[in-house]
């Protein structure tokens, strides 16, 4: 009875604990347990049927498909922001700067590529909890960069603007270009105006598509300092991370690499 | 008790169901939502002093109600049949639209829809 | 006549069975229970089964099991057609250590123990087919992950299992319909009604446990291998 009473009462719990999980490996095995716990509540309410039915069902084979269904196996996952002429999508596929060069990538060791857009501060987390193999999408790593995750060498020479603050000359910001949501809603937001309430700074791709669109931009000026884009991998992926290298430092002495940013920034 | 509980779950479920944006996050409330109905139907059937009822015919006792029980086995399994093509379509949603945010993918749709309507000048 | 034609026609031949078989089974008339005090009393007689609950779905509400059963079928065609890869592939062990394949080689014959035990003694104990078939392909599960799911297929091809799931599927829907189109309760006692409590008791619900087990571990199993194999961007 009073068993019973504790199970129930903790079922709520966690249930709410389970499904507010960051990490989606983390709320599927949550609800496992929470499975497991309403199976032993069956069977104190004397239907061991069901238990048996909910437990194979519900904890066993549900959470097996959920897992199997987020593993990602032979795959090199990228998260980014889109940015036009970096990544970006265009109808059906993926071009940009950065797509090509990751696809070169993901075929020279053998793996296949997929992207998934996220805003542009989700792609620290994610690479940092281990969830993706690389971050793209134009950014550039500044000193901020730390704890689990480390950047590549720089693949393309780019400038920073930011929003002046008061009366004091432009400099260095400490942290990299950033702002909230996706890139795509800042453009409604040059429209009305707002940008500089919710970016500190701007790369210059992100500038010239934004300025491409036709919306000012405020009172963006230039920051004196040579940046440049890379790409974001965790730092206890050194194979990767090496491999990755490799194929730059070819891609950039081949030639390659000047093709295809005339391609796109000409 | 355990219906007050049961309410409770579903209402959390369909919270979670509209607040959060991941889509698995979405599945996984779906499934509470109907975890949360069986526990319902389940402790309809529960009596005071009951056992289960499964009893030879020499004994005497009180038995729980076993229509409650014999229904919810079906709709576990259906449940289970249900959520698992819900996820199948939900990995294809992911892999045509790049994404598993779901404002994301209703956006990405509505342009879709509007590029169609306005063909390109 | 090509196979397409061959295929339409026994599609609608079989279908039309169906509706028909279906319609001619609501037609006959069979005192049943009314509410559950009348199930607690009249279950063990006239099911022979101690297990009041099993008694219920696979007998009085037999034809709610098996349309239960065609949903979970439809379910897996489902998931099957969608995650169809265009190129066959297969996937490489998903770990290759002793230690799994130590701990699979006694827990995967537990598995499939669990099940035979569920299925057959499903009338006078807790169980059923359903969490039988589901125990089973866990265990199957088990294997795959400690061999390797090409191992796993060359041994169970997906397409004669998916042919014997529906072959199942058909015996079941026979043994249902056919008598109760002929107004007789759907053959509730091929096997003896016997005395509460042994084996051979609860008349065919015996046999419906073990086909709905066997149908049930296919089925699930087919999912499970469509999502293992499935190389997708989730």
């Amino acid at each position: 009875m009073i068993a019973r009473w504790i199970l129930l009462a903790l079922l709520p719990i966690v249930a709410g604990i389970a499904l507010t999980q960051s990490r989606r490996l983390s709320a599927i095995i949550g609800m496992g347990l929470f499975s497991f716990m309403l199976a032993a509540v069956y069977l104190l309410m004397h239907a061991p049927d069901v238990a048996i039915t909910e437990a194979t069902i519900g904890a066993a084979l549900v959470t097996a498909i959920y897992v199997l269904a987020i593993r990602r196996t032979g795959r090199l996952i990228v998260v980014a922001d889109e940015v036009p002429s970096l990544m970006a999508r265009e109808g059906d596929h993926i071009t940009g700067l950065e797509y090509e060069i990751l696809e070169g990538f993901a075929r020279e060791i053998g793996l296949d590529l997929s992207v998934r857009f996220v805003p542009l501060r989700r792609v620290r987390w994610l690479i940092a909890h281990h969830e993706a193999d690389m971050g793209a999408g134009g950014i550039v790593p500044l000193a901020d960069i730390e704890g689990s995750l480390s950047a590549t060498p720089t693949h393309l020479k780019t400038g920073v603007y930011a929003f002046p603050a008061g009366k004091a000359p432009l400099e260095a910001p400490d942290k990299a270009p950033d702002y909230e949501g996706y890139f795509s809603e800042l453009a409604s937001h040059c429209q009305n105006g707002t940008l500089s309430t919710v970016a500190t700074s701007l790369d210059l791709a992100r500038v010239l598509a934004l300025s491409r669109t036709g919306a000012s931009l405020g009172e963006l000026g230039r920051v004196d300092g040579a940046f440049g884009y890379a790409f974001l991998v965790g730092k206890r992926r050194t194979e990767l991370q090496r491999d990755y290298v490799d194929y730059l430092h070819r891609l950039r002495t081949s030639g390659r690499l000047d093709d295809m940013i005339g391609r796109y920034f000409s | 008790m355990a219906a007050i509980v049961a309410f409770i779950l579903f209402g959390l479920g369909i919270l979670v169901l509209v607040l959060r944006r991941d889509l698995v996050i979405k599945l996984l409330a779906l499934g509470l939502v109907n975890a949360a109905s069986i526990l319902f139907l389940v402790s309809i059937g529960d009596r005071p002093g009951a056992r289960a009822p499964i009893q030879g015919p020499g004994e005497m006792g009180i038995l729980a109600d076993p229509l409650p029980q014999a229904l919810v086995l079906s709709a576990i399994v259906v449940n289970f049949a249900i959520l698992a093509l819900a996820l199948v379509f939900v990995m294809i949603l992911v892999e045509r639209y790049h994404s598993t945010d779901s404002t994301r993918i209703e956006q990405e749709m509505a342009r879709e829809i509007d590029e169609e309507e306005t063909p390109c000048l | 006549m090509n196979k397409l034609r061959i295929r339409t026609v026994l599609a609608v031949g079989i279908i039309s069975a169906f509706v028909v078989l279906v319609a001619l089974a609501f037609a006959s008339d069979q005192p049943v229970p009314a509410d559950s005090q009348q199930y607690l009393a009249r279950a063990l007689g006239e099911t022979g089964a101690s297990n009041r609950v099993a008694g219920i779905y696979l007998n009085y509400r037999l034809l709610d099991t098996l349309l239960e059963l065609l949903v979970f079928s439809v379910a897996v065609l489902g998931v099957r057609h969608y995650l169809q890869q265009s190129e066959g592939m297969s996937l490489p062990a998903l770990s290759e250590s002793e230690v799994l394949q130590t701990a699979v080689s006694f827990l995967s014959p537990l598995a499939l123990l669990l099940c035979a035990f569920f299925a057959i003694f499903g009338h006078i104990s807790p169980g059923g087919g359903f969490a039988a078939g589901v125990i089973a392909a866990s265990g199957l599960l088990y294997v795959a992950i400690a061999h390797g799911m090409k191992a796993t297929e060359t041994r169970l091809n997906p397409w004669r299992l998916a042919l014997a799931e529906k072959a199942i599927l058909l015996l079941l829907l026979a043994f249902v319909l056919v008598p109760a189109a002929f107004g007789k309760i759907p053959l509730s006692d091929l096997l003896p009604k016997g005395t509460p409590g042994q084996l051979l008791s609860g008349g065919s619900i015996l046999i419906y446990n073990i086909l709905i087990a066997m149908k049930v571990f296919i089925g699930a199993w087919l999912v499970i291998a469509a999502f293992a194999q499935h190389r997708g961007e989730l």
